[in-house]
């Protein structure tokens, strides 16, 4: 606890950007970072070796286990749950799609149209959070149950019928669907599209708008143009934010889903809560691990915004 | 036609509530449900009005002991975040140093990494430790996970104050100390403040990470998913929706107040 | 102006280096107690570092400096008894007006503050804002706040930080006009930093005209003008018309220069470069020196004076004058700014003139200068004008 509460050291935190400190000044840096790098580095980065280590390692719970350097581990994993790992990218990639399409017209509806209404929308965006959201997530049961009046009206108007060529859907079910837990994810990374993207929005001067119309520019043209290639640190930002939490979540599979929608997430909380397999398990985290720092890197860099931390 | 027109020109509007809508309507779901009466063990038919569960938020046992359990490990998670994430924000944006490549993937990193992996690695850690898996455990990982977004808030704060401010507060016969509680502190609390109720929301909602490093500890989010699968008591909803109205009669509150104090001063 | 020291500031060998970047050359310069002094230069001169040296916001790479008679190279800020005007003033936005102004009384550990503040808030005409927020003033009032935060704690110094550059120009000559006034009321040393040459001859006794790190010359506003001693100096004041000349011969105290075929004169005293028979110098006139005569009464202009014939390539009526620039031989675009007392209808483009001037008014500059230092569009003016 002594480290939690550990006031800042008496040293001046204060000396300004440009002036080199004075004398025993210039160690106020390294004061100021030590117990939280402290912290990263031993709950953060350690962990992640310890896991590598468990991943390579043979033997079972009675007997402890011992690295052996088993990366056949790796192999095993992989062809027995890359079906898992396939519905998670695309589960993820899906409702991160489905995220920037809802999401866009909101922040733009809160930067530029809503007026002395955006503070509270902005709230009605933000306070869902204190509610828990398992709970929130428990209520799509209700909304998405079989014969409510949702799943009646996509019935009605044939759109089921659509889902289930895409194997989305199964009969007149959503629940216990892909359909049920893509809405699911959707549902609940919303607003971490939402929020970036007002941001760079809202950085936008207004009349940059009036100059593209007086350019002879159409809405539209002023949108393509101007408007998105100006929001893009927030679409690249938004989209990570939903992504990398959706291709991880196994709480939305598990609360809409079935057996048949498990994503990796799943797998592994299975393989380390209940069969205690921990380097299946270990491996299984290590592969999403690194996967998704391959994925957000090639993203990152192809689109340009590297300077986003 | 001159719908049509209207039409096209809110289109944006429109699109804009329909999401907004998309984004309450489980809130209201859960709201209406909390007046539910419901015949079996889960509470996902609407039976009949009853306000039972509002008269008794606590009736169901262990459910208030987790919240509590919830609000002290928020509490303690939000103060050691925001304490060492505040620090670290300073460190990075006024001062020269070694590694500070390597110090911002470290506070990245976090943030760029699926829950369920950090929950993992982390436990790997604490067995191999040999810890007692419980409050504590469930407090460092909270500590850890809050910690780059308190960072990214404060730095972001910090950055766009003027140095001059402080160089001024100096040039003033205000010393080192003198000038951070004077200047630097109140300047920069919107920022700290900002990190630390994003801290509070993040420990207090979190689940993925507490399941896997909590034992036998019981926090709010680890009830309400076991009782998914044993029956789900309408005191959830009450309690859900007893944290909306709270945050938002708060934010409402310290805007009117926020608002008046401007009109006053004009 | 008194035999008192206290308030002198003495700069000796005072210099700073940011790894292999000199913003400041070994500089020595001496502010005399009592006095208002401009450090004018373009952005980068090394002007506000040499400011912040003093303030103690900047620590010297190597030299002294001295206040009165205490040496002050390594106190910190707040340990010295000189105050700051920041350029875009740094009020403290958290606070109101009185609290900005009593920063300092409280900071020293001054209980009662109210009245002292009260009256400073009058001095600069502000007593009826005193409880609102900075972001609620005007440019010009949080200015004079600035000036107040400074003022109330009777500093040995006052340092000014471009502090007009913000306002726009109307305010900007009303707020010279007071500054200059409270300098005089109050009679402490004042140190003011700008790139306005306008500004800096208007308020201050001596100016030090900086250049790439180093002062360029030092005097007071009409000395500089008249007899600048180097290309950056006369560019920068001002507008110069320079003429790369030949020395010819001497007579008496005068040197005799030839220039495409003509003659020009030029005093001994009035040239700061060394001048051999045979070698080179630039000659330089102010445009408002120079008269305009129509080549057809060549005959009439008096003996003895520098002559040069020319076209008139372009003319600018102001109002008080007008502005030709007149295509010569020796120089291509010569600046000559007559009064409009009686108008020659003769003198429109095309016309040809002759440019003469009393030879007292010209001065010899070193030929090996880059003839145009100083000019907009040369380097580290640059940016000044787009601002």
């Amino acid at each position: 606890m002594a480290t939690l509460t550990e006031a800042p050291p008496p040293l001046s935190p204060t000396a300004p950007a440009k002036t080199p400190p004075r004398r025993r000044g210039r160690l106020v840096p390294y004061w100021l970072l030590l117990p939280g790098i402290l912290w990263l580095l031993v709950f953060f980065a350690l962990p992640m070796i310890y896991q590598a280590s468990t991943s390579v390692q043979t033997g079972s719970l009675e007997e402890g286990y011992e690295v052996t350097w088993h990366f056949a581990t790796y192999w095993d994993a992989l062809s027995e749950y890359y079906p898992q790992f396939l519905r998670s990218v695309l589960y993820a990639g899906s409702a991160t799609v489905l995220c920037l399409i809802l999401g866009y017209p909101l922040a733009y509806l809160i930067a530029f149209r809503a007026g002395r209404w955006r503070n509270l929308i902005m709230i009605l965006v933000i306070a869902p959070f204190f509610t828990s959201f398992l709970i929130r997530t428990l209520a799509w049961k209700t909304i998405l149950a079989d014969g409510g009046p949702v799943v009646g009206a996509l019935n009605t108007l044939h759109v089921l019928d659509v889902t289930s060529w895409l194997g989305m859907t199964s009969g007149d079910r959503v629940l216990a669907t892909p359909l049920a837990v893509v809405c699911g994810l959707t549902y609940n990374f919303l607003p971490f599209m939402i929020l970036p993207l007002y941001s760079s929005l809202e950085r936008i001067d207004g009349r940059l708008h009036e100059a593209a119309g007086d350019l002879y520019a159409k809405p539209i043209t002023t949108f393509r143009k101007v408007t998105f290639p100006l929001s893009m640190p927030g679409v690249v930002s938004g989209t990570l934010l939903t992504f990398i939490p959706a291709a991880g979540d196994y709480v939305n599979a598990d609360l809409l889903g079935s057996a048949d929608t498990r994503m990796v997430g799943n797998v592994i909380q299975t393989q380390f809560l209940r069969i205690l397999d921990y380097p299946t398990a270990a491996a299984l985290s290590f592969i999403l691990m690194a996967a998704i720092l391959v994925m957000v890197t090639v993203y990152i860099r192809k689109s340009g915004t590297e300077d986003l931390v | 036609m001159a719908l049509v027109n209207w039409l096209r020109r809110n289109l944006v509007v429109i699109a804009g509530l329909l999401t907004l809508g998309y984004l309450l309507l489980p809130n209201i779901i859960v709201t209406v449900f909390s007046f539910n009466e419901p015949r079996g063990r889960f509470n996902y038919e609407w039976q009949q009005f009853s306000a039972d569960a509002w008269k008794d938020p606590c009736g169901v046992s262990d459910l208030c002991g987790s919240l509590s359990v919830s609000l002290r490990i928020a509490f303690w998670a939000t103060l050691g975040a925001t304490a060492l994430g505040t620090m670290i924000a300073f460190a990075l944006v006024r001062y020269r140093f070694r590694a500070r490549g390597a110090i911002n993937s470290l506070i990245f990193l976090p943030m760029a990494m699926p829950e369920v992996v950090m929950a993992a690695s982390l436990l790997t850690l604490f067995l191999n430790m040999g810890a007692q898996l419980g409050f504590w455990t469930i407090l460092i990982a909270h500590v850890m996970f809050c910690l780059s977004f308190v960072v990214t808030a404060v730095k972001a704060r910090v950055m766009s104050m003027d140095p001059r401010l402080e160089q001024a507060a100096q040039d003033l016969y205000a010393g080192p100390f003198q000038t951070f509680i004077r200047v630097t502190l109140p300047i920069a609390a919107p920022g700290i403040a900002a990190g630390a109720l994003l801290a509070f929301a993040l420990s207090f909602d979190d689940f993925i990470i507490t399941n896997f490093n909590a034992g036998s500890t019981v926090t709010f989010p680890m009830f309400v998913w076991g009782s998914a699968q044993r029956g789900t008591p309408v005191q959830i909803n009450v309690i859900g929706t007893a944290m909306f109205l709270v945050a938002v009669l708060f934010v409402l509150a310290s805007m009117v107040i926020g608002n008046r104090r401007t009109k006053q001063k004009a | 102006m008194t035999n008192d020291t206290s308030g002198d500031v003495r700069l000796s060998g005072i210099s700073k280096a940011y790894g292999s970047f000199t913003a400041v050359h070994p500089l020595d310069l001496t502010v005399p107690q009592g006095s208002f002094f401009a450090l004018l230069g373009a952005s980068g001169c090394g002007k506000t570092t040499t400011l912040r040296m003093i303030a103690g916001l900047e620590e010297p790479s190597a030299g002294t400096v001295f206040l009165g008679d205490q040496e002050v190279t390594r106190l910190p800020p707040y340990k010295r008894p000189v105050n700051t005007v920041f350029q875009s003033y740094a009020l403290f936005p958290h606070l109101d007006i009185f609290e900005n102004v009593a920063f300092g009384l409280r900071r020293r550990g001054i209980k009662s503050v109210k009245k002292q503040v009260e009256e400073m808030l009058d001095l600069v005409q502000l007593g009826e804002q005193a409880r609102k927020k900075p972001h609620q003033l005007s440019g010009g009032q949080q200015q004079r706040v600035a000036v107040a935060r400074a003022l109330i704690n009777h500093p040995k110094v006052l340092l000014l930080d471009e502090p007009l550059g913000a306002l726009d120009l109307k305010l900007r000559r009303q707020m010279q006009l007071e500054l200059k006034r409270i300098q005089t009321e109050v009679g402490i040393t004042f140190v003011h930093v700008t790139h306005d040459q306008e500004e800096a001859m208007t308020m201050a006794d001596t100016v030090a005209v900086m250049n790439a790190g180093r002062v360029e010359q030092l005097g007071s506003p009409a000395d500089l003008y008249e007899n600048p001693r180097t290309t950056f100096v006369a560019n920068f004041l001002g507008t110069s018309n320079l003429i790369e000349a030949d020395v010819d011969s001497r007579s008496g105290d005068e040197i005799v220069l030839k220039a495409g075929g003509g003659k020009l004169v030029l005093p001994e005293a009035r040239c700061s470069a060394p001048t051999t028979t045979g070698g080179k110098v630039l000659v330089g006139v102010r445009p408002e020196k120079i008269s305009l005569t129509h080549a057809h009464d060549a005959g009439e202009i008096p003996a003895g004076r520098n002559r040069i014939t020319g076209k008139i390539a372009d003319s600018r009526f102001i109002g008080v004058s007008t502005q030709y620039v007149v295509d010569s031989p020796v120089c291509p675009d010569f600046e000559v700014y007559a009064q409009n007392i009686d108008r020659d209808t003769r003198l429109v483009p095309g016309a040809d003139v002759v440019l003469h001037w009393n030879p007292a008014h010209t001065f010899g500059l070193d030929a090996t200068q880059s003839l145009l230092a100083g000019t907009v569009g040369s380097v580290g003016i640059e940016e000044e004008a787009a601002v």
